[in-house]
């Protein structure tokens, strides 16, 4: 058994664009080198304009993304109102840290659009709650070395909402093809103000 | 070298467990039931460690009947599949946890969709079209991978299932004694008599 | 307090039995520096969060507020030096509504070694404490198993070997705060060029008795040349198999949401 953040594979990743945010992740679960399934989504809608993304430990990834859909549940009964992505992520880092000491074997990546001030946000942790704020793109996951040299290479600022779903799309699909734990297809969000596209990609099947 | 294994087609779900009881290299029975009916339109096939496994598996029958006793309405596949996610996912936090690994096969009485449900220890959980779990999975996924249809009729669904038989007894180096059949549809859970045709030999 | 949740330990201790490797945390692999000057104190630190060999944040913040006048720069476990900080922030914000004084640094000082020595150096924070209070201007370090260091100038951190030997050779007593300033930026970018585990820009923070004042990127040594043509990919690039678009008409066929006006925002008070 190797780490428990590399026995099921995927991969995440989020970019900035202009007035608009992606997400992308891809599909496999595995037992190591075994595939189980491959219609394994690893993002999650919190609310209209934020997702979560989650890679590492598939039991946790059910049990965190079960976890923040009931504290989210909770949060709109009390406030009446959506929770923005920037309280979610202190939501996400709070909790994370709780478990300081017997931590959730997940890397979590936060994407959304705060509907205030119209402003894009992303973020990321590692298993016990250090945010990372990031201007240009998070990665996680199996293949997050090989995303990190791709979005650094093929990431700009102020990409449009096409642009930007090419550039994501492309950057996660050759991390991927890399990286023998992820792959086989992925989800591709690109949030906007007041729209929301979500893709199914064809990727490599092996 | 348990054997458990799940197909879903057009309107229906397979599960099939092999008959052996083993204790390390030892047979013990040839008569075992890896499965246990979870309501009217839910199957649960288990493997794992013994003891744990059929604890477990009335443990999630007991309760899954109670839910209907208590709300009058039966627990839909998914709906069973979540709570067991969620119970199995409380007991590997916990100080002696389940060694229990499931497939779940069901048909939504209403929509009369089917639903294949694979579950490990871990709490780790996957609706897939078809499923094995052990050693099996090595043998049979490749196999189902290249014949599996979601629209495909129960007799070609078990003429794969056969395919799948015919490639353990090929490669296992253990029989596992045939398999106990159960198949789900919109009607209910019927056992299915699965003949043994003797032995196949690899080239 | 709220306290920490073992309840998935059991578990993660019986993974780890198996042969499981503990998870990979950021870390702030990390110079960070402090030095006292005339009429006031000064820390700094790098700005890169690394997790294992790589650079997890390029331009982190490792200068942690803890009351208007006291600061903290932090190495370590990332999230450890973020909430241990966080945490002081509020029970000496607390504090001081309670006692209806300034808080002092002696009291974070203290308030951190206890907090840290209870976990036994399990909570990786290493810390250097910096501020003004009546008493006057103070420095501290503190260790993750709760040891504490009184200094005129301090470093700590991956890169504190590097950072150290510029304070050796050029710190000298009764220095103007430009003076600090310039040699705990110094010291800093010894750690950044010298040490792997530190790099990119300098966050600099001046306390004196009147206020604090955070210089974030007050030099950054390492900016990234700008592309000179780009990578952009054609619209239909990639293909895709499914689409789906989900727009706010959409979703307010299922509930109605109305954003309160500036001028009909919830009156608290009447």
């Amino acid at each position: 058994m190797g780490s428990p953040f590399s026995m099921n594979g995927g991969a995440c990743v989020a970019m900035v664009g202009k007035d608009c945010v992606g997400i992308a992740c891809d599909l496999r679960l595995g037992m190591q080198a075994l595939t189980v399934s491959n219609n394994f989504p690893k993002i999650f809608g919190i609310n209209d304009s934020v997702y979560l993304g989650l890679t590492g430990l598939a039991t946790d990834v059910a049990t965190v993304s079960d976890l923040f859909r009931f504290k989210v549940n909770m949060y709109r009964l009390r406030e009446e109102r959506n929770i923005s992505p920037d309280t979610f992520a202190n939501l996400v880092s709070t909790s994370l840290y709780e478990r300081r000491f017997g931590p959730y074997f997940v890397s979590p990546v936060v994407a959304g659009i705060n509907q205030t001030s119209g402003k894009p946000f992303i973020c990321g942790f590692d298993s016990i709650g250090c945010i990372d704020f990031a201007k240009d793109f998070i990665v996680s996951g199996t293949a997050s070395d090989q995303l990190f040299g791709m979005c650094e290479g093929l990431y700009e600022p102020d990409l449009g909402p096409d642009e930007l779903f090419e550039t994501l799309s492309q950057a996660l699909l050759s991390a991927v093809d890399r990286d023998a734990l992820s792959g086989w297809g992925a989800h591709v969000y690109i949030i906007e103000k007041d729209k929301v596209t979500k893709r199914l990609l064809k990727g490599r099947q092996d | 070298m348990e054997v458990l294994l799940g197909i879903t087609g057009k309107d229906y779900v397979i599960i099939a467990s092999s008959k052996a009881a083993m204790r390390g290299p030892t047979v013990l029975k040839a008569t075992d039931n890896k499965t246990r009916n979870l309501n009217k339109n839910s199957v649960m096939a288990y493997s794992g460690e013994s003891g744990d496994t059929v604890q477990f598996a009335e443990l999630i029958q007991a309760n899954v009947q109670l839910y209907s006793m208590r709300n009058g309405v039966a627990l839909s596949p998914p709906a069973v599949s979540s709570f067991v996610r969620s119970e199995l996912a409380k007991s590997i936090r916990s100080k002696r946890p389940y060694n229990v690994n499931l497939l779940l096969g069901g048909v939504d009485p209403k929509t009369g969709e089917p639903s294949l449900h694979w579950l490990d220890y871990l709490g780790t959980e996957a609706k897939i079209p078809y499923a094995a779990h052990g050693y099996a999975q090595y043998y049979c996924l490749s196999l189902l991978d290249k014949h599996h249809h979601p629209d495909i009729d129960l007799a070609r669904g078990l003429t794969i299932l056969r395919m799948c038989s015919d490639e353990l007894k090929r490669r296992l180096p253990i029989d596992s004694k045939g398999l106990y059949v159960k198949i789900v549809s919109k009607e209910g859970i019927k056992e299915h008599v699965f003949e043994d045709e003797g032995q196949v030999l690899p080239a | 307090m709220g306290g920490f949740d073992f309840s998935n330990h059991n578990r993660n201790v019986a993974l780890h039995a198996k042969g499981m490797p503990l998870p990979k945390a950021t870390s702030t692999g990390t110079t960070i520096v402090g030095c006292l000057f005339d009429g006031g104190v000064v820390i700094a630190a790098d700005t890169r969060a690394t997790s294992g060999p790589i650079v997890a944040d390029k331009n982190c913040e490792k200068l942690h507020y803890i009351a208007p006048n006291i600061w903290c720069a932090g190495a370590g476990t990332a999230a450890d030096t973020e909430f241990t900080t966080a945490l002081m922030a509020s029970n000496l914000e607390l504090h001081s509504l309670s006692t209806g004084r300034k808080p002092r640094v002696v009291t974070c000082m203290t308030m951190l070694k206890q907090h840290l020595f209870r976990y036994q150096g399990h909570i990786g924070a290493y810390l250097v404490v910096a501020g003004c209070d009546p008493t006057g201007s103070h420095l501290f370090t503190v260790h993750a198993h709760g040891s504490t260091d009184k200094l005129p100038y301090v470093t700590m951190g991956s890169g504190s070997l590097a950072a150290m030997s510029v304070f050796e050779t050029s710190w000298q007593g009764n220095m103007t705060r430009d003076e600090a300033v310039k040699l705990c930026s110094e010291a800093i970018m010894a750690g950044i060029f010298n040490d792997l585990g530190s790099g990119s820009n300098v966050d600099v923070c001046v306390i004196t008795p009147e206020k604090a004042t955070l210089l974030r990127n007050y030099i950054t040594p390492n900016v990234r040349e700008k592309k000179l043509r780009n990578y952009k990919f054609p619209k239909g690039t990639t293909a895709v198999l499914n689409e789906k678009v989900i727009t706010k008409e959409d979703i307010s066929k299922y509930v109605t949401v109305h954003e309160l006006q500036d001028d009909e925002a919830m009156d608290v008070d009447s």
